[in-house]
């Protein structure tokens, strides 16, 4: 960021630069913008892969890039906002008395400037990139409309139930056979509740007398949980259950224990 | 505001003086803390299921315990029905509400039932699920499901699922009685039994609406720990 | 004004208006008879409305115990203002015999010591006082709350308290606190020093600012009754139709509502008023300091934001009182209608919030860099970009309610643009900070506090407010944990900031630096520890508002323990600072930081009407610096 105030302007722009680069504090404030930077690409990149659950399906896969690259991204702003306040703050000043005045500096018109279109650019990658994704999202799902098998989820308060009206059954466990498109038709038979298959990476609300709808593809085998993401009374925290994404076969094994028959 | 250094005080003083102020500031927040603790758990009355004998289920013997309970729609039934129970409201109420069962076990559960009905929420917990078979028996008749306009609660237990403990998920509906009958004060009993997994904590509430007027009849009674809802340990040994 | 402008001598009398009602009128008269309306309006209700409902359709109805409930909580706040002489004024205007200039010099409070605080007393400065209690006070109750919820949640089982006593604890934690954080600023600086920045002689209404305060104290007794009528299930949200559902103490929820949003918008109205009418000689526009600035958009926005709150509540309490179905499915309402009306409100409330404790500390940075403040146009712009924005991103709050998926596009376009506004604010301190050396003082520290707080909230925002990837984070604890980095993090440390900053202006003494200093840092540390494990959870999956959780959330959940009880036991230090230097503190001197706004030119404790002769002005506060 480009200071103009020097006391003596340099002859050319290029000697004002190099002898802004040679300030001390501006070297310091360059260290720091590393680290801080460094930071929070590593915070981003390592923590959230490890604490999020297992990713079973496209849109799950969608929302951890988002959490990780829009860390990287804001990285280098974070860590120059930051390296900026350190650099004050290891030339500190301590006592009873205030410190000596510092430059008069009232506003800098090219780093407003720079910095109002770097946020802006910032912004727009992050709308673009999360527009992207939704149609991405939503024209998968109109595709996949035709060969999905539609489940109707019920939230009472406070125990899911699921009724697979193809196969015949209603159950209190979400099984869903692996790479099938899967509709989720949502409705409450009382408050909101808000039908969340973490795995999965989808949610929306439960609403009495209207039907909501999520559409997703499981990609992974193994176990998912369904919770409640909205606050629906007593016992919210318990309207929890379980279920598993099966292959075909299992699925099918699974329906027939189940009283229920192949669609 | 005067302007001599009276006020100023040793530094010793002011020390003992912050001390003291954190610790009264612990000591208030504590007490606010154990005082809502033991007013919540007033309410959590141990029932503990009876071990008598070994059952055998689908080829495994187990330890079988028993544990009974009542359903009235108010204190004044209970207590035509020698249960003594002052509650502070007129609501219907289970009379055990935090069950204790042995972990590994076939739990026989029979419940005398005194309470009038009508149509369930979700017709779901109209089934009877996750007992032994998927059946109960209600005085004496075995039956997998009751009609959804006839039930007057139900026992549905069901819990966190967490990779520290086993998955435990039962429903029963409990049959209405009629006006008549019940102001001759009859009752029908249901016995059901289950298998617990290793040791867990679990809840369980009534899916039937039985709250006051407001909306889904979910208010009121359904909403407050107790009478409607209670906890379930499941313990080893 | 006129008034105060004719009292306006060197030495005047401490005025006794011998025969006039108003001298015996206090908070201890309001309570009583406050007390007795509520009791009359309740036996009333209780003995004849009763019979209005259909008891035959519905033996069970509660609708008349809730209109019995709403119309004794609001006859106790009616009742308590009468008690306190709030209805004097309009009633003597009203007959045509308006107050004396004696009553009103009576009604300022001058020379009435300690007592005028308990009494209806226009004083701005009394009023600030008044508020900063009030603020402590709600701070307090709010975080005994949370130390409550964080007890219960240090491990897995939800053993220390019950689903009913913790769904109430998280919804009147939510509603104190946002109470207290709506006000923490604005209501004690706003009102102590703001008048005498802009150099005002008093607000522009004085005695709607004794009405704000004393509206909003009698919210607290309602807001507090919740406990006793069993509890809220709702959440501070309140979503209908669960708050239709919910047990008598809902109506306590309700009543608090109403209340408080008459207090915003007196206070609002009277706040923007005095601000453009009554700066100083000189004080154009581009003058006015920028904690006046941010706290007058911060009012400006909540005037508009409020009432719909307002209007939600009075809705609600109709559809649990008389069955009007407004928010009922079965009977025609929606939900959805409800969610709108409480984001429409609770998006710019946030920002209501965040304002000025970012302008306070805006406030700081130039006075302990000794540099003038960097672009105040940017300050001017981001507030102001903010406020705009803010009226438009409520439904990103709805993204998954499944009320019109295809909206959540244009929402998303309108939330991301916030982080251009939020980022000139960066701009702003990082800019002032250039180049100096900032002076280690608390108020200072709370500024880089803030620098990195607002960092890691404004960071999780953004993807928050991505569609993908809030389907997978919304309604988790990832949610709570970036809210509270926004609004304690950010906001409440302004707040703090400001506190030290103008302690010594309110109190006369500086407050006490060592303990501060282990506060600031017991807080921080613990704040962050807090919500680290809290991002932590919310990753990993865990839905927020619960009262139990399975055991894979253990670690996360016992780390954010640990770190609450540090700033649980840093806020208790902060606590007693406060009040050991109110009394014991040293003594301040006029200008103790060196500042250049106008609150520092006058002496504690403050005149009466701020100025011996009102000043002009010539250059806005920050001509700091050398050279140029």
């Amino acid at each position: 960021m480009a200071d103009h105030s020097v006391e003596e302007l340099a002859p050319t722009p290029g000697d004002r630069a190099t002898r802004f680069l040679k300030r001390a504090d501006v070297k310091q404030t360059t260290l720091f913008f590393i680290f801080w930077t460094a930071l929070f690409v590593v915070l981003g990149i390592y923590f959230y892969p490890k604490w999020m659950p297992t990713i079973m399906s496209v849109e799950m896969k969608s929302a951890e890039k988002i959490m990780i690259w829009f860390t990287v991204i804001s990285a280098p702003i974070a860590g120059f906002v930051l390296a900026v306040a350190t650099t004050a703050f290891m030339n500190r000043h301590r006592g009873d008395t205030p410190p000596p005045d510092g430059p008069a500096i009232r506003t800098n018109g090219p780093v407003v400037a720079v910095w109002t279109v770097t946020s802006l650019v910032f912004a727009l990658v992050a709308i673009i990139w999360g527009l992207t994704e939704m149609n991405g999202q939503a024209v998968a799902a109109a595709k996949d409309a035709k060969s999905a098998i539609t489940i109707e989820v019920r939230g009472s308060q406070w125990v899911w139930t699921f009724n697979y009206p193809a196969q015949g059954i209603e159950t209190h466990e979400l099984n869903l056979p692996i790479g099938v498109p899967v509709i989720f038709d949502v409705k409450s038979a009382d408050v909101n509740h808000s039908f969340w298959p973490v795995q999965l990476g989808v949610k929306v609300d439960a609403n009495a007398q209207v039907t909501t709808v999520i559409h997703t593809t499981p990609d992974k085998l193994g176990p998912i949980d369904v919770k409640c993401a909205e606050l629906c009374g007593l016992y919210h925290a318990y309207m929890e259950t379980t279920g598993e994404i099966q292959s075909a076969s299992d699925f099918d094994a699974w329906v027939t224990a189940q009283g229920g028959h192949k669609a | 505001m005067d302007t001599s250094t009276e006020n100023e005080v040793s530094g010793g003083k002011r020390l003992i003086s912050a001390v003291a102020f954190l610790f009264l500031g612990v000591a208030v927040v504590s007490t606010v803390g154990f005082t809502l603790h033991s007013v919540s758990a007033d309410s959590q009355k141990k029932a503990y299921a009876t071990v008598n004998g070994t059952a055998t289920v689908n080829g495994a013997t187990l330890k079988h315990a028993f544990i009974n309970e009542s359903v009235f729609p108010d204190d004044a039934t209970a207590r035509a029905n020698q249960v003594n129970r002052t509650n502070s409201h007129p609501w219907p109420f289970y009379t055990e509400e935090h069950l204790v069962l042995p972990a590994h076990s076939l739990i026989t559960m029979t419940l005398k039932v005194y309470d009038s009905g009508e149509q369930l929420n979700t017709n779901y917990f109209a089934k009877v699920v996750g007992t032994v078979d998927n059946t109960m028996t209600v005085d004496g008749q075995q039956v997998s499901s009751l009609d959804p306009t006839g039930v007057q609660h139900t026992f549905t237990l069901h819990g966190l699922p967490t990779s520290t403990q086993d998955p435990l998920f039962v429903n029963v509906p409990l049959p209405k009685m009629s006006d008549a009958e019940m102001t001759a004060n009859k009752y029908r009993t249901v016995v059901f039994s289950f298998v617990t997994g290793g040791a867990g904590d679990y809840v369980w509430n009534c899916e039937y609406p039985c709250g006051d007027g407001t909306y889904a009849k979910f208010g009121a009674v359904m909403g407050q720990n107790g009478y409607m809802s209670g906890k379930v340990s499941v313990v080893n040994g | 004004m006129s008034t105060l402008d004719k009292a306006h001598t060197s030495s005047r009398p401490v005025p006794n208006p011998k025969r006039s009602l108003i001298t015996r009128l206090h908070m201890g008269t309001g309570v009583v008879v406050g007390i007795i309306f509520a009791a009359l309006v309740y036996w009333a209700l209780k003995n004849s409305l009763l019979t209005y409902t259909d008891k035959v359709a519905d033996p069970l109805s509660p609708h008349d115990n809730n209109i019995v409930l709403l119309g004794a909580m609001f006859a106790w706040s009616i009742g308590f203002m009468a008690g306190i002489g709030a209805f004097i004024g309009p009633w003597r205007w009203l007959i045509g015999k308006d107050l004396t200039d004696e009553e009103i010099l009576y009604l300022a409070g001058d020379g009435q010591g300690t007592k005028r605080y308990f009494k209806y007393c226009t004083d701005h400065k009394v009023v600030g006082i008044q508020y900063l209690v009030g603020v402590m006070t709600l701070l307090g109750v709010g975080g005994t709350m949370a130390m409550m919820i964080r007890t219960n949640l240090a491990r897995p089982g939800g053993h220390f308290i019950t689903a009913t006593v913790y769904n109430s604890l998280v919804g009147l934690h939510g509603i104190t606190m946002i109470i207290a954080m709506i006000i923490v600023a604005t209501g004690p600086f706003g009102n102590y020093v703001m008048p005498i920045m802009i150099g005002a002689y008093d607000m522009a209404f004085p005695r709607l600012n004794a009405l704000s305060w004393w509206v909003l104290f009698t919210a607290i007794p309602v807001l507090c009754s919740a406990w006793f009528l069993g509890g809220i299930p709702t959440g501070w949200t309140a979503y209908a139709p669960l708050s239709i559902q919910a047990g008598p103490g809902m109506n306590a929820f309700i009543a608090t509502i109403i209340i408080f949003a008459v207090s915003t918008a007196v206070a609002g109205a009277n706040i923007t008023t005095t601000v453009i009418a009554m700066r100083t000689k000189g004080m154009k526009w581009n003058r006015v300091p920028i904690f006046v600035i941010g706290s007058t958009i911060s009012v400006a926005l909540a005037i508009p934001a409020f009432p719909t709150f307002m209007v939600s509540m009075i809705m609600t309490a109709l559809d649990r009182t008389y069955n009007t179905g407004f928010f009922d499915a079965n009977m025609g309402g929606s939900g959805w209608l409800y969610s709108n009306l409480f984001w429409i409100m609770g998006h710019p409330e946030v920002y209501v919030i965040l304002i000025p404790g970012v302008a306070a500390l805006m406030e700081i940075v130039p006075v302990f860099v000794r540099k003038p403040l960097f672009s105040y146009n940017a300050a001017i712009m981001g507030f102001a970009g903010i406020a705009g924005l803010s009226i438009l991103v409520w439904a990103h709050h709805m993204y998954m309610a499944g009320w019109a998926p295809s909206l959540n596009g244009p929402f998303m376009v309108t939330t991301e643009m916030i982080s251009i506004p939020t980022g000139l604010l960066f701009l702003v301190l990082i800019g002032t900070m250039w180049r100096g050396k900032p002076w280690m003082k608390l108020p200072m520290l709370s500024v880089f506090a803030f620098i990195w707080d607002f960092m890691i909230g404004g960071i999780t925002g953004i993807y928050l407010s991505d569609v993908p990837a809030d389907s997978y984070l919304h309604g988790s604890m990832f949610v709570t944990a970036h809210f509270h980095f926004t609004l304690m993090g950010a906001a409440l440390t302004g707040a703090i900031g400001g506190l030290a900053y103008w302690y010594p202006k309110m109190t006369g003494r500086m407050l006490h630096e060592r303990a501060g200093y282990i506060s600031f840092w017991m807080v921080q540390i613990g704040f962050n520890v807090l919500f680290f494990g809290m991002f932590m959870a919310g990753a990993e999956g865990q839905p927020r508002r619960v009262v139990d959780y399975a055991a894979l959330f253990r670690n996360s959940n016992l780390i954010s323990t640990i770190g609450a009880y540090s700033v649980g036991t840093g806020m208790i230090i902060l606590l007693w600072a406060v009040i050991h230097s109110w009394t014991k503190g040293k003594i301040a001197p006029m200008n103790p930081w060196g500042a250049k706004t106008l609150e520092w030119t006058v002496p504690y404790p403050v005149p009466l009407t701020n100025f011996d002769e009102l000043p002009v002005i010539t250059s806005d506060p920050y001509g700091y610096g050398k050279g140029k």
